[in-house]
């Protein structure tokens, strides 16, 4: 359930980053929701869909990548996908290894468009009174 | 004409930083910070409460109550003889670093040994958000099945210390001990693992002098080591 609180750190991001670049129009925001992130990736997807379809930009496009868990050996540096409920290294039955993939949900990019025409959002076009 | 920027930002980033400088917070004023999570009815406010009285005599100790509503919790610790505050989440389902950085204005922490964070009763949102806490201590009960760390693989992996309560009740369950090491371990082969029971008080001894030995590390200025 904290997808909600999820979606909204992701749309205060969109937002900084998107009022670094006035008059780009957004089209599409790139999550990646690793395995053990804590992220459902469609209810984070629900609750961003609800931010999105409340602000001028209501046609973006939301994609969110699962990233399977990757962990690294720190005996042998072997790196491998594990079932999830043991986490042995299957080359040199190690057990000392590092999450190296899979816990993290991250912005990856945005995708935007420059336009010619009108550079503010549906609503907000502004007029030059020089 | 799409163009794609690149970002890879972790979307937590504001909480990390947040985290970070509780950590810091922390580690200057030399109080161990410990950051309790269970499923609801674990016991992580009867092993506070045992704490608080068998270690008031010799440390001085202050809990952060973290529930949905009511203040039940903190009355519960006041009651056992320490000072706690309540935050009430409302639908939250953890706490965040936020909360417990606008909490720290209710404490004088270069007055305290140690301070216990106790979470929302969930195993899930808990294990994601880093509260500055030099570790993280996760509780089962045996009444709540074995298989608890393979069910919440994240927060027994990330724990630093595992608490298995109720363990005075382990004839009337079906609780497998060895089952319930067996799934620990092949998530976390390292975490110390206390088996106690808050109702008799077998066990507790060990969590004391856990909680006594990582107290002294911290006024030592030792750094967390976070996962």
């Amino acid at each position: 359930m904290h997808e909600v609180a999820l979606a909204q750190a992701v749309w205060r991001q969109v937002g900084a980053e998107m009022a670094r670049r006035p008059g780009a129009r957004l089209a599409a925001i790139r999550l990646v929701a690793g395995r053990w992130s804590g992220a459902d990736p469609e209810s984070l997807e629900f609750a961003l869909r609800l931010l999105v379809n409340e602000s001028a930009w209501s046609k973006v496009a939301i994609h969110i990548r699962p990233l399977p868990l990757g962990l690294t050996c720190k005996t042998c540096g072997h790196a491998f996908e594990p079932p999830e409920t043991l986490l042995a290294c299957p080359a040199c039955g190690g057990r000392d290894v590092e999450v190296t993939q899979g816990r993290d949900l991250y912005l990856e990019s945005l995708e935007i468009e420059e336009s010619d025409g009108p550079t503010h959002p549906p609503g907000q076009t502004r007029r030059c009174r020089k | 004409m799409a163009q794609r920027i690149r970002l890879a930002k972790r979307v937590v980033a504001e909480s990390d930083r947040l985290a970070a400088r509780l950590a810091e917070t922390f580690q200057r004023a030399g109080v161990f910070v410990a950051n309790l999570m269970s499923s609801p009815g674990s016991g992580k406010t009867s092993l506070l409460e045992e704490t608080a009285r068998r270690l008031a005599p010799e440390l001085r100790m202050a809990v952060i109550e973290g529930d949905l509503a009511t203040d039940r919790d903190a009355q519960r610790i006041r009651k056992a003889g320490i000072p706690a505050y309540q935050i009430n989440t409302g639908g939250g389902c953890h706490l965040s670093a936020r909360q417990i950085l606008d909490a720290l204005d209710r404490f004088d922490l270069a007055a305290l040994d140690v301070l216990f964070i106790e979470n929302v009763g969930n195993l899930i949102c808990p294990a994601e958000f880093d509260l500055g806490e030099r570790r993280r201590v996760v509780l089962a009960s045996t009444p709540e099945g074995d298989d608890k760390p393979i069910k919440y693989p994240v927060a027994f992996n990330k724990a630093d210390c595992i608490v298995l309560n109720k363990i005075d009740l382990l004839a009337a369950t079906n609780f497998s001990r060895d089952a319930f090491l067996g799934f620990v371990r092949g998530l976390n082969p390292a975490a110390p693992l206390i088996e106690l029971s808050c109702r008799t008080g077998e066990g507790l001894d060990a969590w004391l002098d856990y909680v006594r030995a990582e107290r002294r590390a911290a006024a030592a200025g030792a750094p967390r080591t976070p996962k």
